[in-house]
């Protein structure tokens, strides 16, 4: 991990180029899916003219789809293969704590304690959005294939798996976009803390001081001495300092 | 003794339908003057003329057919123009076809709304590409012996089936077809329903063929009259929400028209003018059918194919339980999901504000 002055590298640039390419794609995947599930709202007939037509936009979304399931892929391999050579971090693996960690931080939100939860390298609101895309993302690929090729899929199995996958894909892309829309704008471009938008995942950089208060553990672990340091002056102080005056 | 009439040579419709109305009344007992005029000759059922082509005309009128027609109140020469002139002008036909299309402008001057009409329609298309053949007013409508059009409604069939015979025989026996010959039904849709009837398009155009779910829809989305029949008026909107309805709703237009895709339409898979039952003792047959009519785009559909269209049933745990059950998870589960994060979104911003 390098050092400089303010800033500490969070992601490294396959990290970043890999967000950078599903957030795209899940841009290009709402655009041209959310207008068929919607078919009826005069906005889809909109943005379809726009797009030139609905075998131009199914086009569009088939390819961004298997663009999709291709980064999936390799995303998979790419962590069987750290699994198997033993370089795997296992940062992002949900534990008891992370469940912990939830009742900790609503306890805070609700004022029933002023204890605030110590995160690791990944919160559980990052662990619940990586698995969440995770699991949606396979959820849409599986269905998405499907609806693609619905003679290959009938052919052992019940036709009712199609209108079936075709409910659960559309419902699942939207749940996946008002996740995005609602809770992961808010976490990196609205709350007040990050406000106007974090740009660590673009740029890799994590300014010094929100890492100490977004992510202590993994502070104290990578500086062990400004740590200790630190918690000899403030004890445990900055675990209850309000979390606006800390980011700049 | 010839006598000679104003003749009225109004051009537009609207002044000689006013005339018609104005003058009625005294115009009445001319025509018949006239008419009796003009029957002097044509009364004689010899009276013929040979065309350059060596066809005959007949040019005898029975006195009882103009009696029984709608029109008896209208003198001949409002009709037959330019003819109120003993012995009338010589005129050129190189045959019959052409001698009868020569007629085929007398209507507008009354009817002026449906021969405007007839422009946009196929039959003139034909008639405007020098068919001689084509269709014009009178060979749907009759001539002298013109009558109400739609009395009784199989009528229309019947005119239609002069030139469209197998079209025609396909009708009879679908279940449209039979209600109407068969049980006088009065709600079930005769040719003009579907095709018109001056504006009459082409059935091989697109826009026609994609409007046909919104054509079915006139009638079949419709609960008063599908309730006397008890068949369910869903079927629009499950088409609607399923593949190719959505598709046929979003015009299924591609960039260029070579890309335009394949969309099933109602009658790809219930059939044209042969619709047949598909509920009831014909369900079955219907059903044995269906991989076939899958299979007519979707090649290589196996048994299990058709079973991918819900035939028009929303799921429900009877029929298409699986959907139906991942329909209801996703009911719950979005907002479970989406309001839990909302309320955490609420409560970090409550606790930020409550910390200032």
């Amino acid at each position: 991990m390098t050092r400089n002055s303010d800033n500490v590298v969070r992601f490294g640039t396959r990290d970043r180029i890999e967000h950078l390419l599903v957030m795209l794609i899940f841009f290009a995947l709402a655009l041209t899916g959310l207008p068929q599930k919607f078919h009826e709202a005069p906005i889809s007939k909109t943005i379809v003219g726009l797009l030139g037509g609905i075998a131009q936009v199914r086009y569009f979304h088939r390819l961004a789809g298997v663009l999709f399931a291709i980064m999936t892929l390799v995303h998979l391999v790419s962590i069987l293969a750290a699994v198997i050579t033993g370089r795997s971090s296992l940062a992002m693996v949900p534990g008891v704590k992370d469940f912990r960690d939830v009742v900790t931080t609503l306890r805070y939100y609700l004022r029933i304690s002023d204890v605030r939860a110590q995160f690791d390298r990944f919160d559980y609101k990052e662990k619940f959005e990586y698995w969440g895309i995770l699991f949606g993302g396979l959820i849409m690929i599986t269905t998405g294939f499907a609806l693609l090729f619905p003679i290959e899929a009938t052919r052992f199995l019940p036709g009712q798996i199609i209108p079936a996958a075709k409910v659960a894909h559309g419902n699942e892309g939207l749940m996946a976009f008002l996740v995005v829309i609602v809770w992961h704008i808010y976490n990196v471009v609205l709350a007040p803390e990050v406000f106007p938008g974090s740009k660590t995942i673009f740029t890799g950089k994590i300014p010094r001081e929100r890492m100490r208060h977004e992510h202590p553990l993994e502070y104290a672990r990578l500086f062990p001495e400004e740590a200790a340091e630190l918690m000899g002056h403030h004890g445990a102080e900055p675990a209850t300092k309000p979390a606006t005056k800390e980011d700049g | 003794m010839y006598v000679r009439f104003a003749k009225p040579t109004f051009a537009l419709g609207f002044l000689a339908f006013l005339q018609l109305f104005l003058l009625a009344p005294a115009a009445r007992g001319a025509a018949v003057d006239e008419n009796e005029e003009c029957l002097t000759c044509h009364g004689n059922d010899s009276l013929s003329v040979t065309l350059e082509s060596g066809e005959e005309a007949p040019l005898f009128m029975k006195r009882e057919l103009l009696e029984s027609s709608v029109h008896k109140s209208l003198r001949c020469t409002d009709c037959h123009a330019g003819l109120d002139q003993v012995p009338h002008p010589a005129r050129h036909y190189k045959n019959l076809a052409q001698f009868r299309a020569s007629f085929g402008e007398a209507c507008k001057n009354c009817h002026f709304e449906n021969y405007t009409k007839t422009l946009d329609s196929v039959h003139y298309g034909l008639q405007a590409r020098g068919d001689l053949f084509a269709p014009t007013c009178v060979k749907c409508h009759g001539s002298h012996d013109i009558a109400r059009p739609a009395q009784p409604r199989s009528r229309i069939s019947q005119t239609c089936a002069t030139c469209h015979q197998a079209i025609s025989d396909a009708y009879a026996k679908s279940v449209h077809g039979h209600a109407l010959l068969m049980e006088q039904n009065k709600d079930v849709p005769i040719c003009t329903d579907c095709h018109r009837s001056h504006d009459i398009a082409d059935p091989k155009n697109r826009a026609w063929l994609m409007n046909t779910p919104a054509l079915c829809g006139k009638c079949h989305a419709d609960n008063r009259l599908m309730g006397k029949y008890g068949l369910s008026t869903a079927v629009v909107s499950t088409y609607l929400s399923d593949f190719h309805g959505t598709t046929a709703a979003f015009g299924a237009k591609g960039r260029k028209t070579t890309d335009e895709p394949v969309v099933a339409l109602c009658v790809d898979c219930h059939g044209i003018h042969d619709i047949g039952k598909v509920t009831g003792e014909s369900a079955p047959a219907f059903r044995a059918n269906l991989v076939k009519t899958c299979q007519k785009c979707h090649a290589g559909a196996s048994a299990n194919f058709p079973a991918a269209w819900l035939s028009h049933y929303e799921p429900s745990l009877e029929r298409a339980p699986l959907v139906y059950m991942v329909r209801l998870f996703y009911k719950i589960i979005i907002p479970f999901i989406v309001g839990g994060l909302l309320l955490q979104i609420l409560l970090h911003l409550w606790r930020t504000v409550v910390n200032r």
